[in-house]
């Protein structure tokens, strides 16, 4: 009978370079100009932000650096600029290239985090609720439904008021970036659930599934180990649009007040601080946080739409 | 013989990917005279719903007819544009698929659906249209027609579903039926009934069937003509009796010996090693040689034609010998 | 306990809910509906003896084997394996040596390995649940073991499913309930997903497996002749009822029920092409 696998003889493993080079979503890739563009640009704005500390010329919040006598420069290419403040500084004499590169970076971080704790709750609930179903279920979108209903603003103001009041000597600055990651979990754990539910009940049907029932593997197990890998397909989609949402999400909060402090400042942060001086003719303040902020969005947004297109088979 | 409805010549399908060119249908003959059921058997990837497809030119991108022809009656229908095939599906063809709940719009009752399509084809008023799909619900024996014709499609059991996609398939009077695997998706005791109808509308009307299934006791049943396909070629072609009941080609014989039958009583069944080649690695010679018992070295080398009389063809380099001497 | 009873199942019977939710059913003053799937089944099956239950679909075969293996919870009934009975109580130990002994292949081998998990693990995973083994080592051993004994290629396990024909799947989900070391297998068409020269290997297969380890199988088809071919008892089951239990070659020579002659009668046979 060992004829029977008679044309799997050798079972040669492709290199992880062939492999890549083979798969259908690399090829579709390098066809679409536009993504590779977009990831490159990507890529420049997350390796810039990331590595600010040691690329950016000047610590914008190390106090000693700033000199008041360099306050209000225009960008260099204008008649007044000057070296070596490329993109001009604000009303402190602080650096703007670097003070955008810093806001990029908290922004990225916080919006990074908040979208790994939405993913984490939706995940954990979603398959919970699919695996059981019944009054699990129900509840659980029951609850994501009512969730819906508040915008991740008045929850970030709720958790802020909740936190501050029930801990009055914790100060604003150290509570602050914590507070917008919690808001941006609450508010998009809902979509992550409820994929990851449909999906888990199409997986819970099939046998191999009932397989591992037979020989009496835990429900947690089941779910974690089986399951779990099955419906995970989805959620790169997912992280992917809903961390350029939770980037604006971020700046938003920031903008209006709640997120973060000046002292520590994102993109929304620099752009409601800059609005200040758009009247006084220092467009440059609030014009360059500003663009930063569309570009990272704009070539997430891109790179999410490609990937949910790339990913999913039945488009093609 | 008599008339010829459809002749397929030299068929030859090709999937145009970046890993190269796959052959999915090689040099594909065979004709289906009036009234005759041809069956097409083979296993699931040998192509032989590939080949239904390519005469009604619905074979999913990016596949396209490379060469060869598909005569329908005098009319050359290989090469059509898309209203020139329009014209002919369901008019000349009709198509019977596997899932007939799919095959049917669960928002239009049956009697829309047969009046619409009557009336697409045939120049008849509403009632006339009407009268007409009474008759043929009739005639492929859905009790109470007058009754039944306002049903909705999931008011019909899965049997009764097939017999009205039958119907629907019919309405234009069609020289020819192709059937893709029409009764898989129902019992035994309905795929017996389902067998007798096709059998008896063949008698009756005329018409001619494609009867594309994997079921070889279905063929047995109701063909009087079977091609055995294997890897996008035909293997074996000819009437019933001889290539069912004494096959020629190694490939044709394990596929019967492996059927478990009623009568048999052998605790082992006969079996053939492995499984078919997918197209991207279709071994040279004759594609079934890796797993042939009487595999020879031309086998390795060349394809074997298709070769013998007009009731009984063979693709074997085992009878190609005796041809030639004889 | 005779080995004429390994497996004994007693008037098993399930009920399905298919009422309408709560509300709709107070607004409409409708009652709650059920679904009788089976009604009273029993059967036993001897040691190294296959029974088969055969019928229709929506018969209730595949609920009767869910059943047996305890995926479904019966509505009223017993089932006993050696005299041990599956239903009643039991802790973790004894229930873990229960489900050793009984084990599940499937119909649709896409379906039953999990796409993620390469091979050798897949055949090495109820060794590992069910403390069979005690290393990891000795369970992937095992698994390229069990992988030459269903004929394959031991190092196939490095592969996974995706990988695999339709067949060769079968062939890997048999090496599974073997790994658990089971006795009794229940097979719930396992070849009616599968070409005909393949259903052929998997059917010698599961016979060569029964001589060798002495395996117990319910085999649950809508294929007369695969039945027939396979199982030294049959079960006749319509509407959720057993209507008829024979011994296999009894059954097909005279069938005591007009359903069971009528099912007989509408194979369709390949010798009808010699006689046309």
């Amino acid at each position: 009978m060992a004829e029977a696998s008679s044309d799997t003889t050798k079972p040669v493993e492709p290199s992880l370079r062939e492999r890549i080079a083979d798969n259908d979503i690399f090829i579709d890739f390098k066809r679409n100009r536009l993504v590779m563009f977009a990831t490159a640009l990507l890529v420049l704005i997350l390796g810039a932000s990331l590595l600010a500390p040691w690329i950016a010329p000047t610590d914008p919040f190390d106090p000693l650096s700033l000199d008041i006598m360099n306050s209000n420069l225009p960008p260099v290419w204008q008649a007044d600029g000057q070296w070596p403040f490329l993109l001009g500084t604000d009303d402190q004499g602080r650096d703007m290239l670097s003070a955008v590169l810093y806001g990029l970076r908290v922004s990225i971080i916080i919006s990074a985090l908040g979208v790994f704790l939405a993913a984490a709750i939706g995940i954990c609930l979603g398959v919970l609720a699919g695996y059981f179903g019944g009054f699990l279920d129900a509840f659980i979108m029951r609850v994501a439904d009512i969730q819906l209903t508040f915008p991740a603003i008045l929850i970030a103001l709720l958790i802020d008021g909740l936190l501050h009041g029930m801990l009055p000597s914790l100060s604003r600055e150290s509570s602050a970036s914590w507070v917008i990651i919690i808001s941006i979990g609450l508010s998009f754990w809902v979509q992550y659930a409820r994929t990851i539910r449909s999906s888990t009940m199409v997986e819970r049907k099939k046998d191999y599934v009932n397989a591992a029932r037979l020989f009496g593997l835990p429900p947690v197990a089941i779910m974690a180990r089986h399951i779990l890998p099955n419906v995970m397909g989805p959620v790169l989609v997912i992280l992917t649009i809903n961390f350029g949402l939770a980037i604006i999400t971020e700046a938003t909060l920031s903008y209006l007040g709640v997120g973060l402090p000046p002292m520590q400042p994102s993109l929304g942060t620099l752009i409601r601080i800059g609005q200040e001086f758009l009247f006084s003719g220092e467009w440059w303040i609030v014009a360059f946080p500003g663009i930063a902020l569309a570009a990272l969005v704009l070539t997430i947004n891109l790179l999410g739409d490609w990937l949910r297109d790339a990913l999913n088979p039945r488009l093609r | 013989m008599s008339e010829t409805i459809l002749s397929v010549e030299n068929l030859r399908v090709e999937f145009e990917t970046r890993r190269g060119t796959l052959v999915a249908l090689d040099d594909i003959s065979f004709s289906i005279a009036k009234g005759e059921v041809l069956g097409v058997v083979g296993e699931s990837g040998a192509g032989k719903s590939m080949t239904g497809a390519a005469i009604m030119h619905l074979i999913p991108r990016p596949g396209r007819i490379a060469g060869g022809r598909i005569m329908l009656g005098d009319q050359r229908i290989d090469n059509l544009d898309r209203t020139g095939i329009e014209a002919i599906r369901g008019r000349r063809i009709g198509m019977i698929f596997q899932d007939p709940l799919t095959s049917l719009n669960p928002l239009m009752t049956v009697g829309d659906h047969l009046t619409e399509t009557i009336r697409v084809h045939l120049p008849l008023n509403r009632r006339q249209a009407r009268a007409r799909a009474i008759e043929l619900l009739e005639e492929v024996g859905i009790p109470d027609p007058t009754v039944r014709i306002d049903s909705y499609p999931h008011e019909f059991s899965g049997g009764q579903r097939q017999r009205v996609v039958i119907a629907l398939a019919l309405c234009a009077e069609p020289e020819l039926v192709i059937a893709d695997e029409p009764t898989t998706a129902l019992d035994v005791s309905v795929q017996a009934q389902i067998i007798k109808l096709i059998r008896k509308l063949c008698s009756t009307r005329g018409t001619a069937f494609m009867l594309i299934t994997h079921d070889m006791g279905m063929i047995a049943e109701t063909a009087d003509r079977v091609a055995v396909m294997y890897a996008g070629k035909v293997a074996e072609i000819g009437k019933v009796s001889p290539v069912v009941g004494a096959p020629l080609h190694p490939y044709a014989q394990g596929l019967m010996g492996a059927i478990p039958s009623l009568d048999n009583e052998e605790p082992r069944l006969r079996q053939i090693p492995g499984s078919m080649p997918s197209l991207t690695a279709l071994p040279g010679g004759c594609s079934f040689h890796p797993r042939c018992e009487r595999a020879m070295d031309i086998c390795r080398q060349r394809t074997p034609a298709l070769l013998g009389g007009i009731d009984h063809k063979v693709a074997c380099h085992l009878y190609e010998r005796e041809e030639v001497a004889a | 306990m005779s080995d004429s009873e390994f497996v004994r199942v007693e008037k098993l019977n399930r009920v399905f809910d298919v009422s309408k939710p709560l509300l709709n059913r107070i607004i409409e003053r409708q009652p709650k509906r059920f679904v009788h799937a089976a009604t009273d089944v029993s059967f036993s099956i001897a040691k190294g003896e296959t029974f088969a239950l055969v019928g229709e679909s929506g018969s209730g075969k595949s609920t009767v084997a869910k059943m047996v293996v305890g995926l479904l919870p019966a509505t009223s009934g017993t089932v006993e394996i050696d005299g041990v009975s599956i239903t009643g109580k039991h802790d973790r130990a004894q229930m873990r040596a229960l489900r050793r002994r009984m084990q599940m292949i499937f119909q649709d081998p896409y379906a039953s390995l999990n796409p993620r998990w390469r091979v050798a693990n897949i055949i090495a995973e109820p060794m590992l649940a069910l403390g069979i083994v005690k290393s990891k080592a000795e369970a992937q051993h095992e698994a390229s073991a069990l992988l030459k004994v269903v004929g394959l290629n031991p190092l196939d396990g490095r592969k996974y499913p995706h990988e695999f024909s339709g067949g060769q799947r079968q062939r890997i989900a048999i090496a599974r309930a073997l790994a658990a070391k089971a006795e009794f297998i229940v097979c719930d068409e396992p070849t009616s997903a599968l070409d005909v020269s393949v259903q052929a290997q998997i059917l010698n297969l599961m016979r060569d497996l029964q001589e060798q380890f002495g395996l117990t199988y319910l085999l649950i088809s809508h294929n007369l002749a695969v039945v027939r071919h396979m199982s030294s008892r049959i079960g006749v089951m319509h509407f959720g009822k057993l209507v008829e239990v024979e011994e296999s070659r009894a059954l097909f020579k005279n069938p005591r029920q007009s359903y069971t002659r009528m099912l007989i009668d509408a194979v369709p046979d390949i010798s009808a092409a010699t006689r046309r």
